[in-house]
């Protein structure tokens, strides 16, 4: 069973404290939100989980391996792998080629043609395997997304960090994400996603992480957060909130 | 006949002619078209590894001359200052190697040439003839080119691991300008400006095709210049279609999205600045030993410059067209320095040939960024999938 456990991560920028003891645990196949306003620290703590950076403190081990000071190739090689807020797609590269490099690169044995085969598999799934040998730069923004998705497929990793799945998605495609993001939770991924997008957050999430100010203010089922007054006043805001946001821009107009 | 096999025939023709051409091609000017073709294919081989290395792997390098240099002087200072006798000297610094002494003679500038120098000069007058002075063998000059190329190309990738785009350039441009000062400085070693002699690449003569050809001869440097570029472009073309290929073109996208896709980075960033300073090494040591000097002018920027240019005209993401593209810019710039009349006005094209070339570069870089070669190599390659995408899409849509 995946088990992530992260203890007492401190980070910091020269003067700026950006994390501030984050800990928490996954154990299995959870569907985990992990939201936030921005400069919470959320994409510092993606970046550490992944090997990109080191914190000044704390630990992270995966399934009982240390990976807080590996390189992000090791990591990945662990078990953990991720998507990027903004899509990072080999663009010069087919759509097959993205989708081979980390079945090559983490070499699980399998033959080429296993390796074409299970990525033939991948793109049906995401609907996109008739443009299969473009180069991903001739691809939609939200097809780059999917594509992005796929290469965590081949992948195959025990835990699951995807950022701003939706940002910028067609609603067309939303569904193909939903699906793909129940799919993957459900053949026993551990899955933390992180978004603004909160109707998205508590449709999928049974559990939500929120960070603020690099401190993780709360943890726990979305329901439970949701009334969490610290997690109301510090993100979510109340429906007064809304109201006057909305009227502000009314009386602006 | 298969679309997608037409530049696989095209290069393969291109091979043959290029096999026969030397025994098929009868002019007067036999020897000035065989030296550009020599150096034609030295310029693609820098080009092709050049390429492999900023066009695949997106390392902006303009160090590749430098690795060049290291392989022609570690050759030319090899060639130069090592001997092998059956005795010692007793003169110079010396070791025993078996049955044989390994003469080192001493640095003495610009006022030394080959096998005349001060101890060596001093104990051959002594031996008056009854001792055979053996020089080291030219290939193994060359393969210590190669290996010196692949060790200071080791030290730079790794030097250059956190730096990227312009920041690589600057250092790189920065290495192989220190190397130029080095041997300029160094003259009692290197001679300084006026470069280092070197022995002929078959001092001996060869036999090729049942001929006996003298040491003067064009036709063995051009097989071995061929040879090695067709040894560089089979090594290139094995490296890009093997997960090589794959994960330096990962990185040249995204290092970071390679990484977290579990490409060690590291690794393959170094290991292509190993193989394509090698590439570089090899070709500068046996060009050094085809022209018989090396002299810093060789690793002067302009000289980086022109097999950049090579690769960006031909096509810099494909290291075949890189190679072409500097094949055929070789020629073209030694066929424009004929001067031509117009009416009463003489065009003296020695200089106007690389305006001419500038402009080419420049329309290239404007209205073909991909190169003259690839767009037609990507129509063969490449025509159909926007076909099959298109196909594929309708018949899904088709209730």
């Amino acid at each position: 069973m995946t088990n992530l456990v992260v203890h007492d991560l401190h980070k910091r920028f020269g003067g700026l404290q950006v994390l501030k003891g984050v800990e928490f645990e996954i154990n299995g196949a959870e569907l985990i939100g992990l939201i936030g306003p921005n400069g919470a620290g959320k994409t510092t703590l993606t970046n550490i989980l992944d090997g990109a950076i080191k914190p000044n403190s704390g630990t992270v081990y995966l399934n009982g391996v240390r990976i807080d000071q590996l390189a992000p190739y090791q990591v990945a090689k662990v078990g953990l792998g991720r998507t990027f807020q903004v899509t990072r797609s080999f663009r010069r590269m087919t759509v097959l080629e993205n989708l081979y490099v980390p079945a090559m690169a983490l070499d699980r044995g399998y033959s080429k043609a296993r390796i074409a085969e299970k990525a033939m598999e991948i793109l049906e799934f995401l609907t996109i395997d008739h443009l299969r040998n473009e180069y991903a730069q001739a691809l939609s923004g939200g097809q780059q997304k999917l594509l992005e998705l796929g290469r965590l497929l081949m992948h195959d990793p025990e835990v699951i960090i995807l950022d701003e799945p939706f940002a910028g998605v067609h609603p067309s495609l939303m569904e193909i994400i939903y699906n793909y993001i129940n799919r993957v939770n459900e053949s026993g991924k551990a899955i933390i996603l992180i978004s603004h997008q909160m109707d998205s957050i508590f449709t999928l999430c049974k559990r939500l992480l929120v960070l603020n100010g690099g401190v993780l203010i709360a943890d726990g089922p979305p329901d439970e957060v949701k009334r969490d007054p610290t997690v109301i006043e510090a993100y979510l805001g109340t429906d007064e909130d809304e109201d006057m946001h909305h009227d502000a821009q009314a009386s602006q107009a | 006949m298969n679309k997608k096999n037409i530049p696989q025939m095209a290069g393969a023709a291109l091979i043959a002619a290029f096999a026969i051409f030397p025994f098929v091609y009868s002019a007067n000017d036999y020897p000035y078209i065989m030296h550009i073709l020599i150096t034609g294919f030295f310029y693609a081989i820098l080009a092709s590894s050049w390429s492999m290395l900023a066009g695949y792997a997106g390392q902006f390098s303009f160090g590749h001359m430098g690795f060049m240099g290291i392989g022609a002087y570690t050759t030319a200072l090899f060639s130069h200052y090592l001997y092998l006798t059956p005795v010692p000297t007793n003169l110079c610094t010396e070791f025993p190697i078996g049955d044989m002494y390994l003469i080192i003679l001493d640095p003495i500038g610009i006022t030394s040439s080959t096998l005349t120098q001060d101890c060596l000069r001093q104990a051959l007058d002594i031996w008056d003839g009854s001792v055979q002075v053996t020089p080291m063998p030219v290939w193994l000059g060359i393969a210590l080119g190669t290996m010196m190329g692949g060790i200071f190309g080791l030290l730079i990738g790794l030097l250059v691991l956190p730096l990227r785009a312009a920041y690589l350039a600057l250092f790189t441009l920065g290495f192989s300008e220190i190397l130029r000062a080095t041997v300029s400085a160094e003259i009692a070693v290197t001679r300084g400006q006026a470069g280092i002699e070197l022995p002929y690449l078959f001092d001996n003569g060869i036999t090729l095709f049942g001929h006996q050809f003298d040491k003067t001869d064009k036709l063995p440097p051009y097989f071995a210049m061929f040879f090695l570029l067709l040894a560089c472009l089979g090594i290139l073309t094995w490296l890009a279609k093997s997960k090589f290929g794959l994960f330096v073109r990962a990185l040249r996208e995204d290092e970071d999205a390679a990484a977290a896709l579990g490409v060690n980075t590291v690794r393959y960033k170094v290991l292509v600045f190993v193989i394509t300073s090698m590439m570089a090494a090899a070709a500068g040591a046996m060009m050094a030993h085809y022209i018989r000097i090396i002299s810093p002018n060789n690793l002067i920027i302009l000289q980086m410059s022109l097999v950049v240019a090579m690769a960006v005209i031909g096509g810099v993401e494909h290291f075949v067209a890189a190679a072409l593209g500097a094949i055929l810019l070789e020629y073209m710039l030694e066929y424009l320095r004929n001067s031509f009349e117009i009416g009463p006005i003489v065009v003296d094209m020695t200089t106007w040939r690389l305006v001419v070339f500038g402009i080419l570069l420049m329309l290239t870089l404007r209205f073909s960024p991909k190169g003259l070669l690839v767009p037609m190599i990507d129509y063969f390659k490449r025509g159909h999938v926007r076909k099959e995408t298109m196909a594929k899409r309708n018949a899904e849509n088709t209730p």
